[in-house]
């Protein structure tokens, strides 16, 4: 991604929290419902783990610990490049036209064009277990906000790996976003829980890994080999993902759609 | 059959035969549901392993797991249906035609839930049987499963009735929120009800939420929420309280409908 791309983005974000701050009291609502919704989600494991205060050797804190990074990477993925959950309906729909006529890059437009306010209450979820969760000091602090960064890119470029598979088989934008959901999913869970080939799946085909648990180890048991890994592994996720995104639009079929932009 | 029920199961059909059509999105609740159930069933083997003090075993906690979100992931949006037709206006057009809106739109919701439960009560039993290798008593199937269709109607209605909401809210998605994760606490959707604190017992026998997902599926866990025929009066109790409450609802809603242009 070169400066320009780098300003641009930055450009759509302004916008993006321009127009959310629009509407100051619809805003606030939605980010309260949805902090709300994932401690109530929380309730589960608060109630688990009072029963039984450690799983596999994961207590309490680190759950909140997984839960939180989790939370607040894809309230960050969402809040500032919500496009990704729409990029499967933009390439089926033919709705990249008026984007392929603009001096920028395709995908940051796509992907900054749009942003979804509610992310901002997973954002504040996450931050509030996180402070919780008993890992939250000053040492820690550089490797939460790695973490949560490294995070976000992978669910980002997860999010771009899948809805491109439109590119080539049409209509799967409910699968797609069915994939997605299924990599938040495994990512909230500790890692212990799986084993064999499906711990192979989660750092591969669905990189639940990358998303949850090995950002909660970064934090857990800081390494530098750890660090390394989940910083090389969410570059190499994000370039795989822009080059299958720039591939398949070389294929893409425009919707012949007629509309003014601006 | 009357003619009157002759167009109800019209709408129903319609419904029905829509939903058939959507294989993908089917495929995709397959799908999450033996990832779910996947997840849960080595999270309650480590659970139990570390010690769970619940009178029953993890068998019995998949299975109670299976029925809760078998009854949550059959129950169609129907809240989002009638909030677009509300918000479009097109519910103007509706009213002129010699069939009550609110009992068609229940009927589609059911046509809906016709094609889901089965499908759905298939992949729940062969899942939760591959993933446990047990198959609960038969006579416990035989209570649960015409008990959690009494269950997955009574939520279809409740999405109505807040659907309903959207005469005076432009946007429903946040009653749907707060009911969902009063289920997901106060129904137990996740843990069994005796896992959580007291006052979220008591708190929750003050709701429909244990009816309509706990009390049926703790049948699987050997030890039954209540009877069978008290579970029975309740469903029906709570079905009465949802069936005036969407009738009063509507009812103030056509009486202060404006209508503007043509």
């Amino acid at each position: 991604m070169n400066r320009n791309s780098l300003v641009f983005a930055r450009s759509l974000l302004a916008t993006n929290v321009k127009a959310a701050l629009a509407l100051r009291g619809a805003l606030a609502t939605q980010v309260a419902l949805m902090a709300l919704n994932n401690l109530t989600f929380f309730v589960f494991w608060w109630a688990l783990m009072a029963r039984v205060p450690v799983i596999r050797g994961w207590r309490l804190g680190d759950v909140q610990l997984l839960f939180g990074l989790v939370a607040a990477a894809f309230g960050l993925t969402v809040a500032l490049a919500g496009g990704v959950r729409q990029l499967g309906r933009f390439i089926e729909d033919g709705d990249l036209d008026t984007l392929l006529t603009q001096p920028r890059s395709v995908l940051v437009y796509a992907l900054g064009m749009r942003s979804h306010p509610p992310g901002i209450g997973d954002v504040v979820s996450g931050a509030f277990l996180i402070a919780t969760s008993g890992y939250l000091s000053l040492r820690s602090a550089p490797l939460l906000i790695v973490a949560i960064g490294a995070s976000a890119v992978m669910f980002l470029a997860t999010g771009v790996l899948f809805f491109s598979v439109a590119f080539w088989l049409g209509r799967v934008e409910s699968i797609a976003r069915q994939m997605w959901e299924l990599l938040i999913t495994f990512s909230l869970y500790p890692e212990p829980l799986f084993g064999g080939v499906l711990r192979l799946a989660l750092f591969t085909i669905l990189p639940a890994g990358f998303v949850g648990y090995l950002p909660a180890a970064v934090v857990r048991t800081p390494s530098l080999p750890h660090v390394c890994l989940l910083v090389g592994g969410a570059a190499a996720y994000l370039a795989l993902a822009v080059a299958v995104f720039n591939r398949g639009l070389r294929r893409y079929a425009s919707g012949s759609r007629f509309s003014t932009f601006g | 059959m009357t003619p009157a029920v002759a167009k109800y199961v019209a709408f129903a059909r319609v419904a029905a035969a829509q939903v058939r059509h959507e294989r993908s999105d089917l495929a995709g609740r397959v799908l999450f549901f033996a990832v779910i159930l996947g997840v849960f069933s080595s999270l309650w083997r480590a659970a139990v392993d570390a010690g769970l003090p619940v009178g029953a075993d993890s068998k019995q906690l998949l299975w109670y797991l299976a029925i809760t979100e078998w009854i949550t992931l059959s129950t169609p949006q129907i809240h989002l249906d009638i909030q677009d037709t509300i918000r479009r206006g097109d519910v103007i057009y509706r009213l002129g035609r010699p069939a009550s809106f609110v009992l068609a739109e229940l009927a589609a919701g059911l046509g809906l839930l016709a094609v889901r439960l089965p499908v759905l009560g298939l992949a729940a039993v062969g899942c939760a049987a591959w993933f446990t290798g047990w198959v609960p008593p038969l006579t416990a199937l035989a209570i649960v499963v015409p008990i959690g269709i009494a269950a997955a109607v009574m939520l279809t209605a409740l999405h109505v009735w807040i659907g309903l909401l959207a005469f005076w809210l432009q946007d429903v998605s946040p009653v749907y929120w707060v009911c969902q994760k009063l289920l997901f606490v106060l129904g137990g959707m996740m843990l069994p009800l005796q896992l959580y604190p007291e006052l979220v017992q008591r708190l929750a026998a003050l709701t429909p939420c244990p009816v309509l997902l706990a009390a049926p599926a703790s049948f699987v866990l050997g030890s039954p929420a209540m009877a069978p025929r008290t579970l029975i009066v309740r469903l029906a109790l709570w079905s009465g309280a949802i069936a005036l409450g969407m009738r009063w609802t509507f009812r103030r809603a056509a009486a202060d409908l404006m209508i503007n242009g043509g």
